[in-house]
């Protein structure tokens, strides 16, 4: 019997052989490499001259992209890993209020207001995750109950502290902290000193900025979506815990019958989503010097949608960090990009649909590929 | 292969897309209008047709951006994309001062001229360098209307806040309450958007507080529920009903007498304004010397006609 | 053809009793599997397969009776104290993620790691490597480690699935059903992969209602029914006939068998 099947073996016609075309395109990526190569050249062909790729408009739509990016990155580790957090929007705008009020309000130092704000949030992550593992309910379902939950409170508290729905000052109490520069300073500022000096950009004309850089420096914001995008890359690709996000989300049960830890996979997946939120809520306090209870509004589809361009599966187990990232800066690229074009801002939305439509109807098709299916 | 030709597809979309392309005017004066108000605000349709109109009288190019969930961090980033793109002007609001004071004073830096309109105060737009400010103060108006009230013998009221996020709507209330001499506290009710939503906590609030002297609406989407909920429940006409912002069921109530009176700041004004006063800066460099109030307007049963006629378009 | 090289049995199943509520599933089950032999469970639907299985990896605990592993009695709380004592499981429908690549199938769950700086990486090289030597084992074919699982054959997953038990150091390896949704020819690979283990000195527990697979590749023979051991039949001692007609409980199939002119 041994004999016969190493005979099949030698000579199975059914596998066949895979062009590396073919191969290439069986990757989670490779819907958003497409998408990013197709909108950059269109933008480049309509709006060239409407000063998108001046030093301005570029650190616009990188900035914008940039914030889905950090939300995108906690979205697609949780979709892989096989679960929704519709809460997102909630918590960004949860956690920039906790951070006001701490600092602003009870007049704490604003690192430990930072640190006790990233604390709650992931705490609350957290309880998401447990409500979902313990309950056994879609995790759509439980996060929608997060999503009002949150949002009531970034309303109701401070209304009642302060009276008021946008609490503010929150840049003059920052002035000096030691935490705060991390998430809202600004790096290489000497570099674009010296390429506005040259030339290279362009300067204020006028007011007491005239001669300035028009962009001094890249936002902490940008920082932290390219190291969140590294490291969710490595950590899903590159390490054990990775591999067990993938099983997680492809199937619980079999990954738990060879001793995969699905239910901390996942309540870890809800944590790092809540620290996501928790971090473009912290980079947009420090940036504006203000939390306002509107803060974060619809942001969870927004992170969904880029991690659907980017390739991942919505019914879990399959995706890319990178392909996120892609999805983040398509969205970004082509909402800013839309302004710049002068397209009727109305009409973004229906190009979001439109994208979003190829990209899962790419996205099976690749599926189909993947598991052979017909 | 498939992928490929419906990545091409995407590109095909875009590169149709209707890309508004204005009508070249003599010297392509070209300005930008950011407001904070959501997709849904229909109000802003009055602001649309204000540029719109404008644009046609002095021949320049308007265009009209907004956040479209009204998230203000969203907006700074559509001032900043709209100062990269280097128009000749930004209308904005200022609808969070923190917020968008830094995406503002960089467009002023560098060399786009700024006019503040809507939301806002004059201090704050002399602060960001802006040329002006045309709007109405909402405290001040929330406090003219509170001490027209008062004169007629208010002394409690029921404030219906839509947007409770939106600081310049609570500022309304807190006005209304001043001018009528006591405390805010729970009067203002935090509505939401959805109509029948509206409906019934207007109604939930008059049956459980029945000596409530006052409706204060602050505008078409708080108004139009709520003349509905007191037509139910038998108040209309009755309780001391004002409202902030005109629409056609705004003077329609007017006119039958459910709304007493309806503050109109005059949208169109902040959105016609703003545009000839800069075209005819850039062009002869002339600019009137004070900031514009837009409004308080009372608008009243009296004189309803040319309302009547442009509600929801241009008043 | 009993290939048995100890004569103590690795894990022995004392009376076990497992109710659920007022359901008696198993009404004292006693079992002996020895290293090396392939022990064949046989048993109609709701027989009490599934669940005296699932005993015996953990994933229920009895109610009552006896669990001894390697002579000592055990408890086993979850299926991870089970895997870790070495009694690994390949479930029906359950054994391998399609949408994964078959190298990280392999290892999920005990993943290789190499250290760069102190921070303990996915060793995919490694992963890759062991995957296609251990595949080429088992006669399967690989385009390269990071084929998915859905390009694979429902044969071809289960032999994936009993490799990846028998590389991660099974002493007793529970093949659930392995062969129902097969085809003949996978069904003659998966019988030809379970013959492979069992000369490594591995223990197999073949649960199947097919007498014919059971016959193939069984050294000894336990029907259960309703819950109880109808006994245990050495190779050679019973012929499929008999079998059939255990599992169903005797006298009433032979009658039906008839019937249908001995197809069943």
């Amino acid at each position: 019997m041994s004999e016969m099947t190493q005979q099949q073996t030698a000579a199975d016609e059914r596998v066949k052989e895979m062009s590396p075309l073919r191969r290439a395109l069986i990757r989670p990526e490779l819907g958003g490499i497409c998408g990013t190569i197709v909108v950059f050249a269109c933008f480049f062909v309509f709006a060239f001259d409407s000063g998108m790729f001046n030093s301005q408009g570029v650190m616009n739509w990188s900035t914008v992209s940039a914030q889905f990016m950090i939300i995108a990155v906690g979205a697609c580790l949780l979709m892989i890993a096989g679960e929704f957090d519709l809460s997102v929007g909630s918590m960004i705008g949860f956690s920039g209020m906790m951070i006001a009020i701490f600092s602003v309000t009870m007049g704490w130092p604003v690192w430990i207001a930072i640190l006790v704000t990233f604390a709650l949030c992931i705490a609350i992550g957290a309880v998401n995750g447990f409500i979902v593992i313990r309950t056994g309910l879609p995790s759509f379902i439980v996060t929608l109950a997060s999503l009002f939950i949150l949002r009531g409170f970034t309303i109701y508290l401070p209304q009642t502290l302060e009276r008021k729905t946008i609490i503010g000052g929150i840049r003059d109490i920052a002035e000096g902290d030691w935490l705060a520069p991390i998430f809202g300073g600004k790096i290489l500022k000497g570099l674009f000193q010296w390429m506005g000096d040259t030339g290279i950009i362009a300067t204020f004309e006028r007011g007491s900025r005239a001669g300035d850089p028009v962009v001094d420096g890249i936002p902490m914001l940008i920082v932290w979506a390219i190291a969140l995008v590294i490291v969710g890359h490595l950590l899903l690709t590159r390490t054990q815990f990775g591999n067990w996000i993938f099983a997680a989300g492809g199937d619980a049960q079999a990954a738990r019958y060879v001793g995969v830890p699905v239910n901390r996979v996942k309540v870890l997946m809800f944590m790092f989503t809540a620290f996501c939120a928790c971090v473009f809520a912290t980079c947009q306090v420090m940036e504006f010097g203000s939390a306002g209870a509107d803060r974060g509004l619809l942001k969870e589809f927004e992170a969904i949608i880029a991690v659907v361009i980017g390739g991942a599966l919505l019914t879990g187990g399959y995706g890319s960090v990178i392909g996120a990232a892609l999805g983040a800066l398509i969205f970004g690229v082509v909402q800013q990009g839309l302004f710049f074009a002068g397209v009727e801002s109305s009409l973004f939305r229906v190009f979001l649909g439109v994208i979003l439509l190829f990209a899962v109807v790419l996205n099976t098709y690749i599926r189909r590929m993947i598991t052979g299916e017909r | 292969m498939r992928s490929l030709i419906a990545s091409v597809a995407v590109g095909a979309v875009l590169a149709v897309a209707p890309v508004a392309a204005p009508a070249m005017a003599q010297d392509d004066l070209s300005y930008v209008l950011v407001s904070h108000a959501p997709d849904s605000d229909s109000w802003w349709n009055t602001i649309k047709n204000g540029i719109a109109l404008a644009g046609d009288h002095v021949g320049v190019s308007v265009e009209y951006r907004n956040p479209p969930t009204g998230d203000i961090a969203d907006m700074a980033r559509i001032i900043e994309q709209a100062a990269a793109s280097g128009p000749n002007g930004i209308i904005t609001t200022l609808a969070d001062y923190d917020v968008l004071s830094g995406p503002i004073m960089d467009a002023v830096a560098s060399g786009v001229d700024v006019i503040i309109m809507n939301t806002g105060t004059a201090d704050q737009a002399r602060e960001v360098g802006a040329l002006m400010y045309v709007g109405q103060p909402e405290y001040d108006a929330g406090y003219a209307a509170g001490l027209r009230a008062k004169g007629d013998g208010i002394t409690s009221f029921l404030c219906v806040n839509h947007t409770i996020q939106q600081p310049s709507l609570v500022e309304r209330c807190q006005g209304f309450a001043d001018g009528l001499g006591v405390e805010l506290g729970e009067s203002m009710l935090d509505s939401g958007t959805d109509p029948a939503e509206v409906k019934n906590k207007v109604m939930a609030y008059l049956s459980t507080n029945p000596d409530t002297d006052a409706v204060l609406t602050l505008g078409p989407v708080s108004a139009d529920p709520t003349i509905q909920a007191l037509e139910e429940n038998g108040m209309a006409g009755d309780i001391y009903f004002g409202t902030f912002d005109l629409g056609e069921e705004i003077v329609k109530a007017i006119k039958a007498g459910t709304i007493k009176w309806g503050i109109d700041q005059q949208p169109f004004l902040q959105a016609y304004l703003p545009v000839v006063i800069m075209a005819n800066y850039h062009r002869y460099g002339v600019l009137p010397g004070n900031n514009i109030n837009s409004g308080p307007g009372f608008v009243t049963a009296d004189g309803l006609e040319k309302v009547e006629m442009f509600a929801g378009e241009y008043r | 053809m009993n290939t048995r090289t100890q004569h103590e049995p690795i894990i022995q199943m004392r009376e076990i009793e497992k109710h659920f509520g007022s359901v008696i599933a198993l009404a004292g089950v006693s079992l002996d599997v020895y290293p090396g032999e392939c022990h064949c469970l046989l048993g109609d639907n709701g027989a009490g397969k599934s669940t005296f299985i699932k005993t015996m990896s953990g994933v229920h605990e009895p109610t009552s009776g006896e669990i001894l592993f390697e002579g000592k009695p055990m408890r086993f709380a979850d299926p991870r104290m089970a895997i870790a004592a070495g009694i690994a499981t390949v479930y029906q429908d359950l054994a391998m993620i399609p949408l994964m690549s078959v190298a990280r199938n392999f290892f999920m769950g005990n993943e290789p790691i190499k250290r760069i700086a102190g921070i303990p990486f996915y060793d995919q090289e490694h992963a890759g490597r062991i995957t296609m030597e251990e595949m080429r084992k088992m006669g399967i074919n690989l385009r390269g480690p990071d084929q998915a699982v859905g390009t694979l054959s429902g044969g071809e997953r289960q032999t994936v699935a009993i490799a990846r038990a028998v590389h991660f150091g099974a002493k007793v390896l529970i093949l659930d059903e392995p062969t129902s949704a097969l085809g003949v020819r996978q069904t003659s690979n998966v019988l030809a992969t379970v013959d492979k283990v069992r000369k490594q000195d591995i223990a197999v527990v073949f649960i199947t209602h097919n007498v014919r697979h059971a016959l193939a590749v069984g050294d000894r023979f336990t029907v259960l029914n309703r819950g109880k051991t109808l006994g245990t039949a050495q190779r050679g001692q019973i012929t499929p006939d008999e079998l059939q007609d255990l599992m169903a409980g005797g006298q009433e199939l032979a009658e039906l068998e008839g019937s249908l002119g001995g197809t069943v």
